[in-house]
C-alpha cells in the first residue's frame, strides 16, 4: 500500500473525493492520470479547447453539449474535483445507499443520473425541456437529413407524449415517468465506469510503472474485470 | 444429418410398393391435422375455456399423436415411417428456426449475448456432461440388470448432449431464455456429432479433447458467417426488387434455405446460420420491401413454424405408440431426475458467476423461471432417433427414456408453469410498443454515453457501437438499401412506421368512414396531382365559405369522375399485383380524414378569411390522368355506398357546427389511442401551429402509406407530391 499511497498523494484532495464520489483509489489515480493527458500544457485546469481536443468529442452529434455539461458555463476552466464529480453520475447505482437523510444524495443515485441527462436537453436551465429545446437536439442527432417537417411532426408527438400536463414541455418529473417506463436502459448509464476504469488499468499496466503497483493493478483489474451488460 | 442412414428404409419401400393401403390413408390423413387442427383447438378452447388455460397445446399435440399412434398399432399395421432425418431437418426444422431468427429482436439479444452464450454453451455443455457422467456411474452400480451395465461412458455422454437439448417453442418472456434456446440447439447438435465420431472411433484422448473444442469453435463461428453471406446476399437483392414486388417474400425464404442448406453441406451448424441469415438481413431487406411483402414475409413465417411444430408433436405422439420400447425403470426415472437436477444446478451456479460482470442481477425468481422453464423436445427426439442401432445397441433405451423426459417436461412442466409464473407474480415483459420518445431517449443515451467514454479516453462498447453505426450508414446501406431510403436516418424509419401503424389501425376502426366528406374529397383530389398548385390554394379551399353554384359544379365534376374512373377496363395481367380496393379505400379514407382535421383546425384559426375557393375545372382531368397513368394504384373507387356525396356541412367559426364537427372525430377517434386523439383533438390554442404541422406532417405520411400500399416503386413523383402540403 505504501507505494499507491504516495502516488495517491500527487492527486490534490484525493480522500475528500473518494469519500464525496465513492470512487476508489484506483479509480481516482486512473481518472487523475485521463485528466493529465487531456491537459496537455498541465496547467493543472482543463479548457473548453482541451475538450474540443478530442477527435471523437467533434464527430458526436451532442459533443458540445456534453462539454457543456463538464465545463458550467461562465466558468472557464474546469479543475480536477470537478472533473470527478461529474464522472462520478456515471458510476453503477449502489443498491445499498439508503435514503439516510444526512448525506447528500450520492452523484450516481438514480435521480442524479437522469437529472444530468435532463440538464443536456434543456440547455436554458429553466427545468422544462421546451419544444425549441427538443428540436435543437434532435436536429443536432439526426443532422441534415431530416427535414423540418418532419422534425416538427416528431417533436410534436414526442412532447404530446410525454407531456403529461399538457403544458407543452416536459418537466422533469415527466423526463423520469418517461425513462422509468421505457426499456431505455437507464442501466447503461451506469456500466461505463466499469469498464473505463479497466481500460485504463490496464494502460498503466503496459506502459509499466514498478514491480509492486503492477501487482496492485493488476489485482484491481481481475477484480474489475470485462462485463456483460 | 445427409449421411445419416435411413434405419427404416426398406421398410418405407416395402410399404409404397404395396400401394396406398386405408391405414396409410389414415396416416397421411393424420398429417393434414396441422392444417385443421389448431382451428379446432382454438374452437375447442373456446368451447372448453378452462382447458386451454391448464393444458399447453403441445399437450393436445401430443395426445392426438398418442391417439392416431395408437389407432395404427391397434389395427396392427406398421406406421410409414415419415419422421427420418432428412424430413425433420430440411423440412420441420428449418421455418422454426428462421422464424425465430428473422424476428429477433436484436438490441436486447446483442445487450444479453454474453449471458445467452454462457447459458446455452456452457450451460448445454455441463448438463450433458453431469447427465452423462452420473448415468453411467448409476448403471455401473445397479446391481439389477446387468444389460445396464454394458452401456459405455460415451454412450451416456451422447445422451446426455441430447437430452440437454431445449426445444425453442419457448412460453417464456425472457429474451434470456428464447435466446439461449436458439443458440442452444446449435450446441447441442455439436455436441451430438462430436460424440458419435468419438464413439465410432472408440477411444478418445485428450487431443481429441482439444481438437473437438477446436471444431465447435469452427462449427458455430462458420455457421454464422455463412448465414451473414448469404444475409448481405439477400439485402442486395432486395435492393433490385422495385419492380417485382410480388416475389420478393420468395427471396428472403430461399435465401435463408440456401444458408441453412450450405452450411450443413460442409457441416457446420445450419441452425446458426439460418438464425445470422434472418437477422442480418432483415434491417436492410425491410428498408427495401414493399409492405405487403413485409407481411406477406411475417405470415409465412409464423404459419410455417406453426405448422412444423404440430407436426413434431404429432410425430412425437406416434412413434411413442408404435416405437419399440425398452423399458428400464431405473434408467428412465434417474435420467428425470437427473434432468432437473442438472437444470437448476446449471442455471444456479451459471447465474452466480454471470452476476458477478452484469450491471442488471437476474433474481431468483429469474432464475427459477429459466430453470424450470427449459422444456427438452423435438430436437432431442430426433437426434435420439437418428442413432444408428450398431453402434448403439441402447437405442431404444435411450429413446424411451428421451420420451420419458420429453412427455414429462411438455406435460408436466408446462401445464405448471403458468401457475407458478402467476403465482411468482413475475413481471411479465411489457408489451408495450416503443413510443417516438423511448427511441429518441436510446439515441441520445448512446451518443451521450459514447461521449463519455471519448473523454474518459476509454474504447469501450459504445464506442464500438458507435463506430459500427457509422460504418454502417456510410457503406452498408447504401449498398444494400434501394433509393432515398439509404439516407434516411433510422429515427425517421422508425417514425413512419409508427404512423403507418396508427394510420391502418384507425381506418380498421371504422373511424374514417363516419365522416362528413365534402370539402375532403375535393382537396385530396386536388393534392394528388402533380402540379403544384399554389400553397395558398388548399387553405382557403379548405374554409367553409362555398357559394352554391360552385358548389353544384364540383359536386358534378367529382360524381362524373367518380364514375367515369370505375367503368375503365383494366388489363389483367398475373404478374402485377392488383391492388385491393380496400386498401386504397384506407389511403382515401385518411386523406379525407386529414382533411377534415385540417379543416377544422382552419377554421378555428382563421376565423375571418373568407376567400371563393376556385376549383381548376382541369383539376378532375389531372386527376384521372394521373390515376390512369398508374394502373396498379388506383382501382375501382369505393362502391356506391362509400362515394363520398358531397355535402357541404359548413362550420362557421361561431356556430355550434364546428362542435358538431369536435364531436363527429371524437365519435371518430374514440377506439384510437389517446395520443393521436390528443394530436388532432386538442384545440388549436394550445398547440396550434405544432398540431398543423403535425398534421401536415401526417398526411404527407399518408402519401408515403398509399405508396407503400400501392406498390410503385420509389418515384420521384412523391417529391412533388409534398409540395401541396406546405402551408
Amino acid at each position: 500500500m505504501g507505494s499507491s499511497s504516495s502516488r495517491l498523494d500527487r492527486v490534490p484532495g484525493a480522500k475528500d473525493l473518494m469519500e464525496e464520489t465513492g470512487f476508489s483509489e484506483t479509480n481516482i489515480l486512473c481518472l487523475y492520470d485521463r485528466f493529465e493527458v487531456l491537459d496537455r500544457e498541465e496547467r493543472g485546469y482543463l479548457r473548453l479547447e482541451d475538450f474540443e481536443a478530442i477527435q471523437q468529442l467533434a464527430v458526436n452529434p451532442i459533443g458540445d453539449r456534453i462539454i457543456g455539461a463538464f465545463v458550467f458555463p461562465g466558468r472557464e476552466t474546469l479543475d480536477f474535483p470537478s472533473f470527478v464529480r461529474v464522472l462520478a453520475h456515471f458510476r453503477p447505482t449502489d443498491t445499498t445507499w439508503s435514503r439516510s437523510g444526512s448525506q447528500p444524495e450520492p452523484a450516481n443515485s438514480r435521480t442524479r443520473k437522469l437529472r444530468f441527462a435532463f440538464s443536456l436537453y434543456d440547455q436554458d436551465g429553466d427545468g422544462k425541456i421546451s419544444r425549441a429545446e427538443l428540436t435543437e437536439m434532435l436536429q443536432a442527432m439526426l443532422g441534415m437529413q431530416v427535414t423540418d417537417e418532419q422534425l416538427q411532426s416528431i417533436v410534436g408527438r414526442a412532447i404530446q407524449e410525454a407531456d403529461l400536463d399538457r403544458d407543452g414541455a416536459i418537466s422533469f418529473d415527466e423526463f423520469k415517468k418517461m425513462a422509468a417506463s421505457g426499456q431505455t436502459g437507464l442501466k447503461s448509464v451506469s456500466s461505463i465506469m466499469y469498464r473505463t476504469k479497466q481500460q485504463q488499468q490496464q494502460q498503466q499496466y503496459i506502459c509499466g510503472e514498478g514491480g509492486t503497483e503492477q501487482v496492485h493493478l493488476k489485482h484491481s483489474c481481475q477484480t474489475l474485470m470485462f462485463i456483460f451488460c | 444429418m445427409f449421411y445419416q442412414v435411413d434405419v427404416k428404409s426398406d421398410a418405407e419401400v416395402q410399404v409404397v410398393e404395396s400401394g396406398l393401403c386405408w391405414l396409410t390413408g389414415v396416416w397421411y390423413v393424420t398429417l393434414a391435422c396441422p392444417c385443421f387442427f389448431p382451428v379446432l383447438s382454438s374452437s375447442r378452447f373456446h368451447l372448453i375455456p378452462r382447458l386451454s388455460n391448464i393444458v399447453p397445446e403441445s399437450c393436445l399435440l401430443i395426445t392426438v399423436g398418442l391417439l392416431v399412434g395408437g389407432l395404427i398399432r391397434l389395427a396392427g399395421e406398421k406406421v410409414p415411417p415419415v419422421l427420418n432425418s432428412h424430413l425433420f431437418f430440411l423440412c420441420l426444422l428449418p421455418p422454426i428456426i428462421l422464424d425465430a431468427g428473422y424476428f429477433l429482436p436484436i438490441r436486447p439479444f446483442m445487450e444479453n449475448l454474453g449471458t445467452i452464450l454462457m447459458f446455452a454453451v456452457v450451460g448445454t455443455v455441463w448438463n450433458s456432461f453431469f447427465i452423462g457422467g452420473l448415468l453411467y456411474a448409476v448403471c455401473q452400480i445397479t446391481p439389477a440388470p446387468s444389460s445396464l451395465h454394458q452401456l459405455e461412458l460415451l454412450p451416456c455422454l451422447l445422451f446426455g448432449s441430447i437430452i440437454s437439448a431445449e426445444i425453442h417453442i419457448n412460453e417464456l418472456l425472457h429474451i434470456l431464455v428464447f435466446g439461449e434456446s436458439l443458440l442452444n440447439d446449435a450446441v447441442t447438435v455439436v455436441l451430438y456429432h462430436l460424440f458419435e465420431e468419438y464413439s465410432g472411433v472408440g477411444t478418445v484422448t485428450v487431443l481429441d479433447g482439444v481438437l473437438g473444442v477446436i471444431s465447435f469453435l469452427v462449427v458455430s463461428l462458420g455457421g454464422v458467417l455463412v448465414g451473414a453471406i448469404y444475409g448481405i446476399l439477400a439485402a442486395f437483392t432486395s435492393r433490385f426488387t422495385s419492380h417485382i414486388r410480388v416475389i420478393e417474400p420468395l427471396f428472403v425464404f430461399v435465401y435463408s434455405y440456401m444458408a441453412y442448406l450450405s452450411a450443413e453441406m460442409f457441416h457446420l451448424s445450419g441452425i446458426m446460420a439460418l438464425i445470422a441469415c434472418g437477422a442480418v438481413m432483415r434491417p436492410y431487406v425491410e428498408a427495401n420491401i414493399s409492405h405487403k411483402s413485409h407481411t406477406t414475409i411475417k405470415y409465412f413465417l409464423k404459419m410455417w413454424s406453426s405448422v412444423s411444430e404440430t407436426l413434431i408433436f404429432i410425430f412425437l405422439g406416434v412413434a411413442t405408440v408404435d416405437g419399440d420400447h425398452s423399458w428400464n425403470w431405473t434408467f428412465v426415472t434417474v435420467t428425470v431426475i437427473l434432468c432437473l437436477v442438472a437444470r437448476v444446478i446449471g442455471v444456479v451456479g451459471l447465474t452466480y458467476v454471470i452476476n458477478k460482470f452484469r450491471i442488471v442481477k437476474l433474481t431468483t425468481k429469474d432464475q427459477f423461471i429459466i430453470a424450470y422453464g427449459g422444456l427438452r423436445g423435438a430436437i432431442a427426439f430426433s437426434l435420439g432417433f437418428l442413432l444408428d442401432r450398431d453402434v448403439f445397441p441402447k437405442r431404444d433405451l435411450f429413446l424411451t427414456a428421451i420420451i420419458t423426459v420429453i412427455f414429462f417436461t411438455v406435460f408436466v412442466q408446462g401445464m405448471t408453469i403458468k401457475p407458478l409464473v402467476e403465482l411468482l407474480a413475475v413481471k411479465k415483459k411489457q408489451e408495450a410498443k416503443r413510443s417516438i420518445n423511448e427511441e429518441i431517449h436510446t439515441q441520445f443515451l448512446d451518443h451521450l454515453l459514447t461521449g463519455i467514454e471519448d473523454i474518459c479516453g476509454h474504447y469501450g462498447h459504445h464506442h464500438w457501437k458507435d463506430k459500427l453505426n457509422r460504418f454502417n450508414k456510410k457503406y452498408i446501406k447504401k449498398c444494400l438499401i434501394a433509393g432515398e431510403r439509404s439516407k434516411e436516418p433510422q429515427l425517421i424509419a422508425f417514425y413512419h412506421k409508427m404512423e403507418m401503424k396508427q394510420a391502418i389501425e384507425l381506418v380498421e376502426s371504422g373511424g374514417g368512414v363516419k365522416l362528413p366528406s365534402a370539402m375532403p374529397s375535393t382537396v385530396s383530389m386536388q393534392n394528388i396531382q402533380p402540379k403544384k398548385p399554389p400553397p395558398a390554394k388548399p387553405v382557403e379551399r379548405a374554409l367553409p365559405q362555398l357559394p352554391k353554384g360552385r358548389e353544384e359544379e364540383i359536386r358534378k365534376i367529382l360524381r362524373s369522375n367518380l364514375q367515369r374512373t370505375r367503368q375503365r377496363l383494366r388489363s389483367y395481367n398475373r404478374h402485377t399485383l392488383v391492388a385491393d380496393p380496400y386498401e386504397d379505400g384506407f389511403g382515401d379514407l385518411l386523406i379525407k380524414k386529414q382533411k377534415m382535421i385540417e379543416l377544422e383546425k382552419k377554421i378555428k384559426e382563421m376565423n375571418n378569411y373568407l376567400t371563393v375557393p376556385a376549383a381548376p375545372p382541369d383539376s378532375p382531368t389531372m386527376c384521372r390522368a394521373r390515376l390512369a397513368s398508374d394502373p396498379q394504384s388506383y382501382s375501382v373507387k369505393p362502391s356506391s355506398g362509400d362515394v363520398p356525396t358531397i355535402q357541404v356541412d359548413l362550420a362557421s367559426p361561431q356556430s355550434p357546427d364546428s362542435v358538431n364537427l369536435l364531436d363527429e372525430l371524437k365519435r371518430a377517434d374514440q377506439q384510437k389511442q389517446d395520443e393521436d386523439q390528443g394530436l388532432m383533438m386538442r384545440p388549436p390554442s394550445r398547440e396550434g401551429r405544432a398540431n398543423k404541422q403535425g398534421e401536415v406532417e401526417s398526411s404527407k405520411e399518408q402519401q408515403k402509406l398509399m405508396r407503400c400500399l400501392s406498390d410503385p416503386g420509389p418515384s420521384a413523383d412523391e417529391e412533388e407530391e409534398d409540395e401541396p402540403f406546405l402551408p
